[in-house]
């Protein structure tokens, strides 16, 4: 029988272990790798908060606000 | 990009499709900003028929052509490729029928998660599946995201 598998937000306790391992990661990790490459995580904890789609909004919104920061400075030039 | 409409008018459209690129990513919890929408397509006759008809009143035209050239969007010009880059009136869409790293439409189907947003039930690729296709990728701005997709997965194991 195939498990049908959903993407939805992270239950209370899934998150807080997240932004645990987010937080402090373990030495030598991928996460602590990725902190040093300039990865930002508190970005990361930011967007697990959310549901799906929130996230999708909200990035939605970012990504248009840079379209008319681009499109103004285009125009002031 | 009005990614929410799109997504909705291929649902809508009964558009067999998984989501793929950087707005999966955004799915998943990642921080990338993403301009364009990239789906993976089934094949089917049926499938190419509801795609072109889902599109077409977003006038999409091939990225890459000069704007004089004429293009026509339906089910045959479908039929006679696999990966087309799209100007639409709702931004710019990206579709694949084969994932690098994964492969055809089935396979990026096994290798998916369902979603339930914006009043739809949605398929995206899985992260490890996302983590695979965009490391197969291989081009500078797939490998970059890299690690924040691994976090992401390490932290919610």
């Amino acid at each position: 029988m195939r498990v049908m598998r959903t993407l939805g937000p992270l239950s209370p306790g899934k998150l807080a272990i997240a932004e645990d391992r987010l937080r402090n990661p373990v030495p030598g990790s991928r996460i602590e790798a990725a902190r040093a490459r300039g990865v930002d995580l508190t970005l990361l904890i930011a967007q697990l908060r959310l549901t799906p789609a929130e996230r999708v909004r909200h990035m939605h919104d970012l990504s248009t606000l840079a379209d008319e920061v681009r499109g103004a400075a285009r125009r002031g030039r | 990009m009005n990614f929410v409409k799109a997504v909705q008018s291929l649902v809508d459209g009964r558009v067999e499709f998984v989501i793929i690129g950087g707005w999966s990513a955004i799915l998943h919890g990642s921080s990338y900003v993403t301009n364009d929408l990239d789906i993976c397509y089934a094949r089917g006759t049926d499938n190419l028929r509801h795609l072109a008809k889902a599109l077409l009143p977003y006038r999409p035209r091939l990225r890459d052509l000069p704007r004089d050239l004429p293009f026509v969007w339906d089910e045959v010009t479908l039929r006679n490729g696999s990966v087309f880059t799209l100007a639409t009136d709702l931004g710019s869409i990206d579709l694949l029928a084969e994932v690098t790293g994964i492969g055809d439409y089935s396979e990026v189907r096994a290798s998916s998660i369902e979603v339930d947003a914006f009043d739809r039930r949605v398929w995206t690729l899985d992260l490890p599946g996302l983590i695979r296709a965009k490391r197969a990728a291989g081009r500078e701005k797939d490998l970059r995201l890299l690690p924040e997709l691994e976090s992401l997965l390490d932290a919610g194991e």
